[in-house]
């Protein structure tokens, strides 16, 4: 379970362009549940996955892990037991190392990282494995740089790396965004699957309404720091994307744009 | 661009790779430090001392003059090429340069010369006895520091304390610091000296040092000697005189200098270098020299303003040098 | 001349696999390279001459190597001063620890037995003697080179290589990425230590200016070696670096055998320099348009 309570979060305090995103914002994520974030450009919702993380620090609160006091410790601390994705699908890969380094590293995490060989030959039948049901060909590439992947091959590359160790909370932000329309079907089955079958607890900040609609089981729509909409359970699924569209317009309309 | 760059990188190694074309005149590699008017002079005058002896440039004799531009890498590879290009003897101008080529030739039978080595000894190209530990030797240019403190007991009898600016990377200061440090005593002096790591640190380092003596002595320091002009700008506004260690720095306005000669330290070196080439005598066999007379230049004009007088004694040597401009 | 090339293009291809590691892996511009070159030599020059053998101070100097990249990391690292700078601090403060060091600025090493000149180089049979100081080199070169290549491959080393490519994956699989660049560059200056250390001992002498330049022949190389070679995928980019070096000293031994201006040679280096580097941005960009 994640629980924010009272976060205050302060931009550029002391100069001309201070702005305040969040006064005494409190929000709960209940344990395997899996939350979508919708809200315009500038409503904290990257911020709050941000402060979850421990990307950018807090004016004020406390950030609370199953309970337990996480608001000092240090961000990589903390993806001991995160999974993050990012919206851009570079960010969660090394393109200059091939797929198997990529997949080996990734593997490792929660163990150390010494001087033993990087990747292991009897894992890789078992990385073949994993990657032949996605149909992106990706199984038969495995010696290839990153780099040389597509932005859909890559992103679904970053999801598996986040999620192959055991873990408990699974951070996407915006992560099928940047890729095509079908891409982000695939990326987007294959995230349900992996939540569904590792009981991930979830936040996943998203643009698009159908998803935030058609996956998960609670909605959340932030604006201008605040939780304006927030439901769950059988509520959520009554949520159609036009009620959604419709609460967002008229969000829009009343800043003017 | 690529292809072009690919081919000169190849011809570079191809050409390196060409040994250099022998003829029947001698072939004599000359490495220099660095790019300084005194090493200038050494070059020169190392060349006139092989022709005073009979090795004519361009008519029985060839020089392949090289400046290792103060790298002590491209010093090695001057010193390997001159080896591995068989030539008949190595000249090295100052301390790290004869270093490298005594570190090439050493095994190679090829003799080395040096000059403007401060102290061969504290190099280790020459042993504590005098004696030359391969064939290689050469001439030291080791400041006359004794004539240089009688001649600062002669224009200021009533000083004690000489100050000393040095630069703490440098290893001819180092040898000639050590050298006033132990002979001044004797003529009744003190030696106060501050170290400096750059040129920038000279007007700090002068401040403090100024008040605490009577008159300021240069040692061959490049950092210091480059910043002449400010050093002397300070010392005539504390009213204490600066003593030379070369002709140029009277020229600049120290007030006299028991000096040596750069160009008649060359001759001499050329003209040992003609004995080894005649067969007169193996490298090994010939000690290294120190120059043994040492010139007073004096600046008449500095002299004035500090209202010092050269002695009787002293004045029929003494030769009178005026400002630069 | 060829023997010189390889001799001196391999003692400074050492160097240039550090600077492979801080400019080509960590992308930190790592000036401490200039002091941790003669650190190296004159941690080598002044145990030699205290009577320890000379293999054993190319340990101690790579050990002081990794110190002067330890106290660069953690300057940029826990004082959170920018790379550039922390490289220009630690540089010039070694320069003092240098000096002191070696107790002055010239330290020779002529009197006494030096990694290339002792009993069992003496020893050698006549055919292999010429070649003894290029195959000491050369065996100093290769066991650096594998032992770097071993490294890149094992865990610890592919951190190492990620935190250079992108540093959040590095944090997202809970390891610190502070760490993994302090280790990158106490490796790197290690090596370079090394490199100054065999130099050193082949010299004969340290000196405190031998450092002057250093990161710019390393980097020359480094660009060199990687672009040239780059089409040849079966070349490890530890062996373009090697390469680069060698090439880079043949050009150096070119522009003595033209007999080139003395006042020109830097900004022949210069401009040499300037070329590569505009050569190896046109490649990266059709790389880039590749992706």
């Amino acid at each position: 379970m994640f629980e924010l309570r009272h976060i205050d979060k302060v931009y550029n305090p002391g100069t001309v362009h201070e702005t305040c995103l969040f006064r005494d914002f409190s929000l709960r994520i209940q344990t395997h549940s899996f939350v979508s974030v919708v809200g315009s450009n500038g409503s904290g919702k990257t911020s709050l996955l941000n402060i979850l993380c421990g990307s950018i620090p807090v004016d004020g609160g406390t950030i609370l892990m199953d309970g337990r006091d996480i608001t000092q410790m240090r961000e990589f601390r903390r993806y001991a037991r995160i999974g993050r994705v990012y919206q851009n699908p570079a960010m969660g890969t090394c393109g200059s190392m091939t797929i198997l380094e990529n997949l080996s590293m990734a593997d490792n995490k929660g163990k150390r990282y010494g001087l033993t060989a990087g990747t292991n030959r009897r894992r890789m039948e078992d990385y073949r494995a994993m990657l032949a049901p996605l149909g992106l060909g990706l199984e038969d590439k495995l010696g290839v740089q990153v780099a040389a992947l597509s932005g859909g091959q890559r992103q679904t590359l970053a999801l598996l790396m986040a999620t192959m160790t055991p873990l408990d909370f699974l951070i996407l932000d915006e992560h099928t965004a940047a890729l095509d329309p079908k891409t982000a079907e695939i990326v987007m089955l294959l995230t349900d699957r992996i939540v569904r079958e590792k009981k991930l607890t979830t936040l996943m900040v998203t643009h698009n309404l159908r998803h935030a609609v058609a996956y998960g089981d609670r909605i959340i729509m932030m604006h201008e720091g605040h939780v304006v909409l927030d439901k769950a359970g059988e509520e959520k699924k009554q949520l159609q994307v036009e009620d959604l569209l419709g609460l967002f317009n008229s969000i829009s309309i009343e800043c003017g744009n | 661009m690529k292809k072009l760059f690919s081919m000169i990188l190849s011809l570079a190694l191809v050409l390196a790779l060409c040994p250099t074309a022998m003829a029947d005149t001698l072939h004599i590699g000359i490495s220099q430090f660095a790019v300084h008017g005194s090493l200038d002079n050494c070059v020169q005058g190392f060349k006139e001392g092989l022709a005073e002896e009979g090795f004519v440039e361009g008519e029985n004799i060839v020089f392949d003059l090289q400046n290792a531009n103060a790298d002590t890498g491209i010093a090695a590879q001057i010193a390997d090429r001159f080896v591995n290009g068989h030539y008949d003897l190595i000249c090295a101008v100052a301390t790290p340069v004869a270093m490298s080529c005594f570190n090439a030739a050493q095994d190679r039978e090829i003799p080395v010369i040096y000059t403007a080595v401060s102290d061969p000894v504290a190099a280790q190209l020459a042993n504590a006895d005098g004696s030359n530990p391969g064939e290689v030797t050469g001439t030291s240019d080791a400041l006359p520091v004794e004539a240089q403190l009688k001649l600062i007991r002669a224009l200021q009898p009533d000083a004690t304390r000489i100050g000393i600016l040095h630069t703490t990377s440098e290893t001819n200061s180092d040898s000639s610091l050590a050298t006033y440090q132990a002979l001044a005593p004797e003529y009744g002096f003190t030696i106060v000296d501050k170290g400096i790591s750059t040129g920038a640190d000279i007007p700090l380092a002068l401040e403090a040092l100024l008040p605490q003596v009577d008159c300021t002595t240069n040692l061959t320091d490049n950092t210091v000697v480059q910043s002449l002009p400010l050093v002397l700008e300070m010392s005539a506004e504390a009213g204490k005189p600066v003593y030379g260690s070369e002709i140029e720095q009277v020229r600049l306005g120290c007030v006299a200098s028991e000096g040596i000669e750069y160009l008649e330290l060359g001759r001499q070196t050329g003209r040992m270098a003609a004995r080894v080439l005649k067969g007169e005598a193996k490298a090994s066999e010939i000690p290294f020299e120190i120059i043994s007379n040492s010139y007073l230049y004096i600046n008449e004009e500095a002299l004035a303003q500090y209202g010092l007088s050269v002695p009787e004694a002293l004045v029929s040597r003494a030769i009178s040098v005026t400002m630069d401009e | 001349m060829l023997l010189s090339i390889l001799e001196q293009g391999l003692i400074y291809g050492i160097l240039a696999l550090g600077l492979l590691i801080t400019y080509r892996i960590l992308d930190f511009p790592d000036l401490t390279v200039d002091s941790s070159f003669p650190l190296g030599a004159a941690v080598s020059a002044v145990l030699t001459l205290a009577g320890m053998p000379p293999v054993l101070t190319l340990l101690c100097a790579i050990l002081s190597g990794a110190l002067a990249g330890l106290i660069t990391g953690l300057i940029h690292v826990k004082c959170h001063v920018r790379d550039l700078l922390s490289g220009i601090i630690t540089m010039t403060g070694l320069y003092s620890v240098n000096l002191n060091i070696a107790g002055k600025a010239n330290v020779p090493l002529f009197s006494g037995d030096t990694l290339f000149k002792n009993a069992f180089t003496k020893s050698l049979p006549d055919f292999l003697r010429p070649y003894s100081t290029l195959l000491i080199i050369l065996l100093i070169a290769l066991c650096a080179k594998l032992a770097l290549d071993w490294f890149l491959s094992t865990k610890a080393g592919f951190l190492l290589r990620a935190v250079g490519d992108n540093p959040a994956v590095v944090t997202t699989l809970a390891q610190d990425q502070g760490r993994v660049k302090i280790l990158g560059l106490m490796i790197a200056n290690a090596l370079v230590a090394l490199a100054g250390a065999v130099m050193a001992q082949q010299q004969r002498f340290f000196e405190i200016s031998m450092g002057t330049g250093a990161m710019v022949i390393g980097l020359a190389s480094v660009i060199i070696g990687t672009n040239l070679f780059h089409r040849f995928s079966f070349l490890r980019s530890t062996t373009m670096a090697l390469i680069g070096s060698i090439l880079y000293k043949a050009c150096v031994a070119l522009a003595l055998q033209i007999g080139l201006d003395a006042s020109f040679m830097k900004l022949v280096t210069a401009v040499l320099f300037l070329i590569i580097l505009v050569s190896s941005q046109f490649t990266r960009k059709k790389v880039h348009i590749r992706v």
